[in-house]
């Protein structure tokens, strides 16, 4: 196997599902986004009365049962409305704490299925779930774990080590999350508000997301639908500090630069983007910089889910790759739900409406703990 | 050939450094060494005093691997990224954590602590130290074996996304008190995989791939990270 740039397989989504706080598919969680319905709402899973935010996006009824982590239930959903994954897909998910709820059991002397606590756990699940030869890996990398999973499926297709890559990702509100975000004081008391100049931090959500991935010869050769194409990936470290991003968005920078190139498209190819836009202070501003410097002055339509569905750590990447292409289908960049006061640099790119989508390529920003950004173009499929 | 191994770093229970310079320890307790920034770094560094033993670990092992491959010294920031595979990552840590959240309520939770309840912290620390600005992220495996992370890399180089990577295995094993056991050998081992090596002297062996997905060193497959390191041996002084 030579090194370069030749031979490179092209690389469709053929099947997308997520379930969210705002609907147990992608159809419903699409329309809950593109009307500006939030899901984030007072918590009831666990006592919040000590905690100065009180505020997810919750999925009613998640239930567990016999000991189980309430991602076994997320699961179930989710492939509840998807065509049968072929069963050679080599298998990539992403978590970045899997089945904390049931360490949260077990150290409260409760019973729990202790394996499900341990991040290998989800690729078994999976597996096991969709009969799947392959036991699959999963990767962490914080808040951008799924793009990055979306990342390495392409390019275990594009450099032909796979013709289909099943890419599954799921995390959950728990008080351990929860707590831990409380008390780095970036949770937001009231629903947040990505690139509002009154925003105060994040929401948490509940949310999980398979895409089907499959070379562009497998795909055609089964009858798959495009529903979008992974034109290009890249990811990179800010290497400036554990949890606060590089101000000057640098990291960010070369992550868009380097999934720019991979798609073969200059910034101009590019219609709308699909921010992480947490509503965090520092997290939207970096972004907003980083977007400057990629777009100079042009004005491209932003957007971020989290406002509907909070923000679902692992799970985030692979949601809103999942709704940028439906975003992409449908023509249609989303409002920014809790969107009001536009942040410096945010005037006339993130809108509280829903705008059209004028163009066919989108990109997906998603970045992280630990320094981590992830960045995806995505084509229009269909006529792909 | 996709990548040559320059710089093999480890922590065991029986030794630690790297392929060029490492101290057979004389603990036989069967534990990891205690880490310090003077063991690691030869200087104090308070900050890696505050890190959780996993990221001590592997923060470590990739530290030797480095200065194995003579790329522990920098004037500008490289775009070299880290896999790390690890079954059990930080789990006492977040046990640690959560007794935290249970004792004094969630209000009074450590941030501090939160933050390692992460696996690819260690990771953003590694990148800061050594100016890595290429991607970091945990893989987590049935079989703590590593091969899934070297895959990646070497996918990823043969792409041209990377020019270095440094991939291995860290893991502190089953924390005291839980109750699953995987069988697995517990320590850090760290290899500094690079495209095109300034210099060729300091090559342990060529890494390629098959399109089937088997790692190959030097033209024979190999099975786990560890019995890489074995091949790797041979050319490790002490």
């Amino acid at each position: 196997m030579e090194s370069g740039r030749t031979e490179i397989e092209k690389v469709w989504i053929v099947d997308a599902n997520v379930v969210t706080a705002l609907g147990k598919d992608l159809k419903g969680t699409w329309e809950g986004v593109v009307n500006g319905v939030s899901a984030i709402r007072e918590i009831s899973r666990f006592p919040v009365e000590g905690y100065y935010a009180r505020m997810a996006a919750c999925i009613e009824g998640l239930g567990t049962s016999q000991g189980r982590s309430m991602i076994t239930a997320l699961l179930g959903s989710l492939f509840a409305n998807m065509r049968p994954v072929p069963p050679d897909a080599a298998l990539i998910t992403a978590t970045t704490k899997m089945g904390i709820d049931n360490l949260e059991k077990l150290q409260q002397k409760r019973p729990a299925h202790a394996p499900d606590i341990l991040l290998s756990c989800l690729p078994e699940m999976v597996s096991q779930k969709l009969g799947l030869q392959t036991t699959g890996i999963n990767i962490s990398a914080s808040c951008a774990s799924s793009t990055i999973a979306i990342a390495r499926g392409a390019g275990l297709i594009a450099s032909g080590r796979a013709e289909t890559v099943l890419v599954c990702c799921a995390d959950v509100v728990t008080e351990f999350t929860f707590s831990g975000f409380s008390a780095l004081k970036v949770v937001s008391a009231f629903p947040c508000r990505p690139f509002d100049r009154f925003r105060s931090g994040l929401s948490l959500g509940d949310g999980a997301a398979a895409l089907l991935l499959m070379s562009e010869e497998r795909a055609r050769k089964e009858a798959r639908p495009c529903v979008a194409v992974v034109c290009g990936w890249g990811a990179s470290n800010d290497a400036f500090h554990i949890t606060s991003p590089a101000p000057d968005g640098s990291g960010l920078v070369s992550a868009i630069g380097q999934a720019l190139s991979r798609s073969g498209l200059n910034e101009s190819a590019i219609s709308a983007v699909s921010a992480h836009g947490t509503g965090t202070v520092y997290n939207d501003l970096m972004e907003l910089t980083a977007f400057r410097r990629v777009f100079g002055g042009r004005r491209i339509p932003i957007y971020s889910a989290k406002g509907n569905i909070g923000h679902t750590t692992g799970a985030a990447g692979g949601i809103e790759v999942a709704l940028a292409a439906r975003a992409l289908a449908e023509r249609t960049v989303p409002p920014t739900a809790g969107f009001n006061a536009p942040e410096e640099g945010a005037q006339g790119c993130v809108s509280a409406s829903a705008v059209p989508l004028e163009g066919d390529c989108c990109l997906t920003t998603n970045s992280g703990f630990g320094g981590i950004n992830a960045a995806i173009v995505l084509e229009r499929g269909g006529d792909a | 050939m996709i990548a040559a191994i320059t710089g093999i770093g480890w922590v065991s229970t029986e030794s630690m450094g790297s392929g060029r310079h490492h101290q057979i320890l004389q603990s036989k307790d069967g534990k990891l060494p205690t880490l310090t920034s003077r063991m690691v770094f030869g200087e104090v560094s308070p900050h890696f005093g505050r890190l959780d033993a996993y990221s001590k670990l592997g923060l470590a092992a990739v530290t030797f691997a480095l200065k194995d491959a003579r790329q522990d010294q920098w004037d500008e920031k490289r775009p070299a990224g880290i896999i790390v595979s690890s079954i059990y990552g930080c789990l006492a840590t977040d046990m640690e954590y959560f007794e935290g959240v249970i004792a004094n309520g969630g209000s009074l939770a450590s941030p501090n602590l939160f933050a390692c309840t992460l696996p690819n912290i260690f990771l953003g620390e590694a990148a800061i130290r050594f100016g890595l600005t290429g991607p970091g992220f945990t893989v987590n495996e049935r079989e703590p074996a590593g091969t899934e992370g070297l895959g990646l890399a070497l996918c990823g180089m043969f792409l041209d996304e990377n020019p270095m990577m440094i991939v291995g295995t860290s893991d502190p094993g089953c924390p005291a008190l839980f109750p699953y056991h995987v069988e697995m050998t517990i320590g850090a081992l760290f290899l500094v995989l690079e495209k095109h090596p300034i210099d060729e002297s300091l090559s342990y062996g060529g890494l390629d791939m098959t399109r089937e997905g088997e790692v190959l060193f030097n033209g024979v497959q190999i099975q786990s990270l560890a019995s890489l390191f074995q091949r790797c041996l041979p050319r490790c002084v002490r």
